[in-house]
């Protein structure tokens, strides 16, 4: 199961975060926010200076491209936890 | 000219200096994803209201009954320190939970739509290369079983 991270970030802070956090999974950069709508996660005016990001969600998504788990938190301080997500991964085919 | 100490412990004000110590270390602990974390959060508001509360009752006892209680001042301080604590939680938890709904998001059985996005070296990555294992991960050979996308806030 690959992680990829996904935010408003440019490849350039992105590339920052996963240096400063020791992350080697990939981070993609989505700054107009055009997957963000496709994905209909918009957050408008959510950022710091009233730029719009996306709101905090997760999508396990099978090698036929079907989404088998979402989770899309109430809270932005509760975020899914690793062992939660590998559980739902690990029921992949 | 009275000089026993005829004062009782003003207990409401004391609890509440313990209470508030809980409430500021359930405020400031870093968050751990920890199972029941959600729960945290709402102790962490009720604590604050408690210690409000404690207090508040602490001062009025050393208002109404100033032979019997001291701690004026001191409970005028701390009701407003808290007073001040617990409106800033208050709103950080509005601000924590006031986001949209993802009810318009793709749901389960639903087809996650294709994108292109750029990675941090500036390469166009496009999920189905990825579900398709013809993008290289780091370390990776093997095509995944499936991709887990994580949208985050951003300017982190």
């Amino acid at each position: 199961m690959r992680p990829v991270a996904i935010s408003v970030d440019s490849p350039e802070v992105s590339r920052n975060l996963a240096q400063k956090a020791g992350y080697t999974f990939t981070l993609l950069s989505d700054p107009d926010t055009h997957v963000i709508r496709r994905y209909q996660i918009l957050h408008p005016g959510g950022g710091p200076d009233g730029h719009d990001i996306a709101r905090p969600a997760e999508f396990l998504v099978d090698s036929s491209g079907t989404v088998r788990w979402t989770n899309f938190t109430e809270d932005i301080r509760v975020r899914a936890r690793a062992d939660e997500m590998l559980a739902e991964a690990a029921k992949l085919k | 000219m009275q000089t026993s100490n005829i004062y009782e412990p003003n207990r409401s004000l004391w609890a509440g200096i313990v209470v508030l110590v809980l409430f500021l270390l359930s405020s400031v602990l870093p968050f751990r994803e920890v199972p029941g974390k959600e729960a945290l959060i709402w102790l962490n508001l009720v604590l604050g209201v408690l210690t409000l509360g404690l207090f508040v009752v602490g001062l009025r006892r050393a208002i109404r009954q100033p032979q019997r209680y001291r701690g004026k001042i001191a409970g005028w301080i701390f009701t407003v320190l808290s007073s001040f604590l617990l409106l800033l939680t208050v709103f950080g938890f509005y601000a924590s939970r006031h986001i949209p709904s993802a009810n318009a998001a793709p749901k389960v059985g639903q087809k996650a739509p294709d994108f292109e996005l750029k990675d941090t070296s500036g390469q166009t990555v496009s999920l189905s290369q990825l579900l398709a294992g013809t993008i290289d991960p780091p370390g990776a050979v093997v095509k995944p079983k499936g991709v887990l996308l994580i949208f985050y806030r951003g300017y982190w």
